[in-house]
């Protein structure tokens, strides 16, 4: 036990947490710490910091939180993203984590953070497209998954609608026309409106089915992810619907989300019936919480 | 005056920590369980179903608090927002009790996710002193630190860690969670006597104790959470238990988690610790190296310490 002043402890913690988290492994993290300048000590002097034990070296102490470090990490993403690793396989996907953990390191309290960018960091690094008519191609459709896996992640944890009341999809029906259509729509707070260039929600559903299914040809696909018992559910929803569903979720009116609809696309005929009852089926999945008239 | 036991804290018996993995089997079966420890981020956050559980469960249970993120060891300031989380949380279930280690989890506004150990000396101890006096008029209640299993020691650390464990807990007036399977997964990486570091322990700020299992790696114990508590650890536990007068005492499974019965089954096997008399092995250092007591594994593939318990969607 040394009698010297001690490094502050900033100082320890800030090269011992570079020395962990480097890439490249521990003797790589000291060397470039002690290149920095950020602490003298390079490895040869290593014990001059770090105990070794009777069994372990310095640097093999070290090791065990590095290892540790990035293990931890990518089995939370492997949980996050299970479709995405089964499509992909596991060898690869811990390379594209370790790549995603070094751009995107972990700054919350939660590991419920972690995989937040996963997304993006796949946008911003895929590998050109390079099919002729620039149909979507694999790295497409791993992005669709993990914007898919993702979302459901957030849906899964966020706010939703099991303690409220549900909404009362008589209350359409007995609406007054002129009342229905300057009516505003209250959106479940768990419900997302995405769309994706593959069906990436039965390729996920069929992982955690333990299943193997094959990757999917590309085919444009809109989903309503919402929340009903705690359960993540999807519906798909045609392009009409989606557009229906944007507006009124953005906000319009019944009334002006019809009209934006009929203005968007002249080839929208949707009858009186059809739309009343899309209305009872919203609001008896839960995707509306509350009519403001 | 005779100090107060466990800080005053209720000696709740003999507790699971819960894991998703057992959520359908608790709501189902409602089992004779004395309390249940949280992971506490799994929860400040959540409004969907891991908190729709607890709030089942806390209605029928004692509930503790069990950080991971608090990084009372860290020089980057304490997350205030995380704080007051942790106090609505602990408020609205009632927590018997909100714990966390003595460790840093990161710096430079970075979480490693891990409980990084510090250097032991006058200076970490007054910064972490100082910082649990903090926690503790935000949270409006005492802290509960907990020893970590640790890998490193630094040649800067002027005191032993028991040492700086006991001088904390006095400075700063907090309550222990003590790890028996920490004390001994570190008493076989540094070489020290388990036994003498609970002598070392202000037995009457002892509010709780952890079980679980570790992994031995030939050179040096993991603490993998992820198996049966070996027998030298039930020894600890029987020291403790005598040492303190008991507290409550729960069993942390993290990986490769089984079926609820065999985790509560584990925990109750802590009864026949609980007798007065001292087995022949407790009186013996328990410092026999790791290849001495159990399968030594040569692979780390699988042996994460302190395996992180993250929450992962369900969907139909
Ligand atoms: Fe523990």
């Amino acid at each position: 036990m040394a009698n010297r002043v001690p490094q502050p402890l900033d100082v320890i913690q800030r090269w011992m947490q570079s020395v962990i988290v480097h890439p490249a492994g521990v003797a790589a993290g000291i060397k470039s710490a002690s290149k920095t300048g950020e602490m003298e000590q390079g490895a040869d002097r290593l014990e001059e910091l770090i105990c070794r034990s009777r069994a372990q070296t310095s640097i093999e102490r070290l090791e065990v939180y590095s290892n540790a470090y990035k293990a931890r990490l990518i089995d939370v993403l492997i949980g996050d993203y299970p479709a995405f690793v089964h499509a992909l396989g596991e060898e690869a996907f811990v390379g594209l984590a370790s790549g995603y953990l070094e751009v995107h390191p972990p700054v919350s309290y939660t590991l419920g953070e972690l995989g937040r960018s996963f997304a993006d960091y796949l946008i911003q690094t895929r590998p050109p497209n390079e099919s002729e008519d620039g149909s979507p191609d694999w790295a497409d459709f791993l992005i669709d998954l993990a914007r898919l896996e993702r979302c459901y992640s957030e849906v899964f944890d966020g706010p939703g609608i099991e303690e409220l009341p549900p909404l009362d999809s008589d209350r359409f029906r007995h609406l007054p026309p002129e009342q229905w259509i300057t009516s505003r729509l209250v959106a479940a707070p768990c419900l997302r409106l995405a769309v994706y260039r593959f069906p990436v929600h039965e390729y996920a559903s069929a992982v955690r089915h333990q299943q193997d299914p094959e990757s999917p040809i590309a085919e444009v696909t809109r989903l309503a992810i919402h929340r009903r018992e705690y359960v993540v559910r999807r519906t798909t929803i045609d392009a009409i619907q989606f557009d229906l569903l944007t507006r009124l979720v953005e906000g319009a009116s019944i009334g002006q989300a019809l009209e934006q609809l009929i203005e968007g696309n002249s080839q929208a005929v949707v009858t009186a019936d059809e739309l009343s009852a899309w209305f009872r089926d919203w609001a008896a999945a839960g995707f509306f919480i509350g009519l403001a008239t | 005056m005779m100090p107060i036991p466990r800080c005053g804290h209720p000696n709740l018996g003999l507790g699971v920590g819960l894991r998703t993995v057992h959520f359908p089997y608790l709501l189902r079966h409602q089992p004779e369980v004395d309390w249940f420890e949280v992971i506490s981020e799994n929860f400040i956050d959540s409004h969907g179903r891991p908190r729709y559980v607890l709030d089942q469960l806390a209605e029928r249970y004692p509930i503790v608090m069990h950080g991971v993120s608090l990084s009372i060891g860290s020089t980057d300031p304490l997350n205030l927002d995380y704080l007051r989380k942790l106090k609505s949380l602990a408020d609205a279930v009632q927590a018997k009790w909100v714990s966390d280690h003595v460790c840093w989890t990161g710096v430079a506004s970075r979480n490693s996710h891990d409980l990084l150990p510090l250097p032991y000396h006058e200076q970490s101890l007054q910064h972490v002193v100082e910082r649990i006096r903090i926690v503790q008029d935000v949270l409006q209640r005492q802290l509960v630190l907990e020893n970590p299993s640790s890998y490193v020691t630094f040649t800067a650390s002027t005191m032993s860690e028991a040492e700086f464990v006991a001088r904390m807990a006095e400075e700063a007036d907090c309550g222990l969670l003590l790890d028996v399977n920490n004390i001994y997964v570190s008493s076989i990486n540094h070489d020290f006597d388990a036994f003498e570091y609970l002598d070392a322990i202000p037995a009457h700020r002892v509010v709780q104790f952890h079980l679980a299992g570790h992994t031995n790696l030939g050179t040096h114990l993991i603490d993998t959470h992820d198996n049966h508590v070996t027998d030298p650890v039930w020894e600890l536990y029987r020291k403790a238990h005598l040492l303190t007068g008991g507290a409550s005492t729960l069993l942390e499974w993290d990986a490769k988690i089984p079926p609820f019965p065999i985790v509560h089954a584990e925990v109750m096997k802590a009864r026949n610790y609980m007798s007065s008399a001292l087995s022949s092995f407790a009186s013996q250092p328990a410092n026999d190296q790791p290849q001495a007591n159990s399968t030594v594994l040569t692979s780390i593939s699988s042996t994460v310490p302190h395996p992180a318990t993250a929450i992962f969607a369900e969907v139909e």
